[in-house]
């Protein structure tokens, strides 16, 4: 200890310089936009390329998952594609085309890899490995194989950071597939469970059973719509007595997530403007 | 020493105030900055000692920055020169080596040494606000151009005044 001190003081005009340059720091980066824009985003850089070393390593250990998860996919569209080309061999059969899905695509799925990614906070947030080269932009939804994983925050050149479905502050449009009732998922911050969402603004009135399946709803332009979100797992009614308290176990497993799509979606553009141009007080 | 303090303490007010109320509007060719309040930084006595001179540093950057509206980039650059000050001293100490009383200034040091002394501590400064100010490396070549031609204008200013306003010290 005694050395320790010998050490600092005779180093002393060194330290002071350290300590007052550190607090020149600090404050160039607390009140310089510019200057704070650019110290993030090198360290966003700096910390997502470690981040993906440290991921490259271990994905070795859950490569063994990962395959059986694509199989089990690759089965679910083979069967698709069984399904969809059902070409007509005998003339006199009709069959029915959807003109949403033949006219134009309207989502694109970007695939990209989790680069980092907390559960065990009360506003959690991922990064993956694609960014703005990529065609990545804020505001994408992202789903995985399972089901909603959470939406686009910030990009940068090759990384993106996104908003967990585990945010407190995320809310996604969510219906139950059954009754078509819209709902809101909202993941429970105080909670901290990461495998249970609440399901929101559902009366009294409509029967809801556990073990209905919640699905997203067609009103955003985020995420396609009956993509997975979970399943009912408790059903009560709340302390007002007005609404249900749904509890929704989440179907993705954001402890283990590995691999995701950025959806994009063509038509966003056109979807948003729409409500903007029509606000809701156009009588002022 | 007393009259060595008033030097100091008036050179300080008044640069002060040139710079933040004059000197903030003076830019040539887009380019070209003064940064004349280093001047009163590299007038403080060799005996200071390191901690003093640096918080001195700090807070003459903290003003500057208040009116630049760059808080924190002058006072780190004035912190690193402050830091590197007296070893630059040293290694350029005039023949007869420094006397007591006397601030490192043209008067008692003669125009060689001073430009020799002030010449790459004013250089590091101005090269370290510009590298801050332009957030990266990006434009780096720009930045360099920047702080030379700034460093050559303060330069000049210093020594313009040092010559009209300062007389030798009666001894």
């Amino acid at each position: 200890m005694g050395q320790l001190f010998v050490f600092l003081y005779k180093y002393r005009a060194f330290f002071t310089f350290l300590t007052l340059e550190l607090l020149c720091i600090w404050m160039i980066v607390r009140n310089n936009n510019y200057q704070r824009a650019a110290y993030f985003s090198a360290a966003s850089g700096f910390v997502g390329n470690i981040n993906e070393r440290t991921n490259n390593i271990s994905d070795y250990f859950s490569l063994k998952k990962v395959n059986s998860d694509l199989a089990e996919e690759n089965a679910m569209l083979r069967a698709l594609l069984l399904r969809v080309t059902e070409t007509p061999i005998d003339s006199l059969k009709t069959f029915d085309i959807d003109t949403d899905t033949t006219d134009a695509i309207h989502y694109k799925l970007i695939a990209a890899e989790i680069v980092d990614n907390s559960i065990r906070l009360s506003h959690n947030f991922f990064k993956i490995n694609k960014g703005s080269k990529d065609g990545i932009q804020p505001g994408m939804g992202v789903i995985s194989q399972k089901g909603v994983v959470g939406k686009i925050r910030s990009v940068s050149k090759n990384y993106s950071s996104g908003i967990s479905l585990l945010n407190s502050r995320n809310q996604v449009s969510a219906k139950l597939k059954n009754s078509n009732r819209t709902a809101t998922i909202q993941w429970d911050g105080d909670g901290r469970n990461p495998r249970i969402a609440k399901l929101l603004y559902i009366t009294r009135e409509d029967d809801v059973n556990v073990g209905d399946t919640v699905v997203t709803s067609s009103f955003n332009a985020v995420y396609p719509k009956d993509i997975m979100i979970g399943t009912v797992a408790s059903v009560k009614p709340d302390q007002n007595q007005r609404d249900l308290e749904i509890e929704v176990a989440l179907s993705v497993d954001f402890g283990t997530l590995a691999y995701v799509y950025v959806i994009e979606n063509i038509y966003k553009n056109e979807e948003d403007s729409v409500s903007i141009n029509n606000p809701i007080d156009f009588n002022e | 020493m007393s009259r060595n303090l008033i030097i100091l303490t008036f050179t300080a007010i008044v640069l002060m105030l040139l710079q933040v109320l004059i000197l903030k509007y003076f830019v040539l060719f887009g380019i070209g900055f003064c940064f004349l309040y280093l001047m009163f930084l590299l007038f403080l006595p060799l005996e200071i000692g390191f901690a003093s001179a640096m918080v001195i540093g700090l807070i003459a950057g903290l003003i500057v920055d208040l009116f630049y509206n760059t808080l924190g980039i002058h006072a780190f650059a004035c912190v690193l020169i402050m830091f590197l000050r007296p070893y630059w001293m040293k290694w350029s100490k005039p023949r007869s080596g420094y006397e007591v009383n006397d601030l490192p200034m043209i008067t008692n040091y003669g125009l060689g040494w001073f430009v020799i002394y002030a010449l790459p501590l004013i250089f590091i400064h101005t090269l370290t606000v510009f590298l801050i100010e332009s957030g990266g490396n990006q434009l780096m070549g720009l930045s360099i151009l920047k702080s030379i031609v700034t460093t050559l204008i303060s330069l000049v200013f210093m020594i313009a005044i040092q010559y009209l306003f300062y007389s030798k010290a009666k001894r």
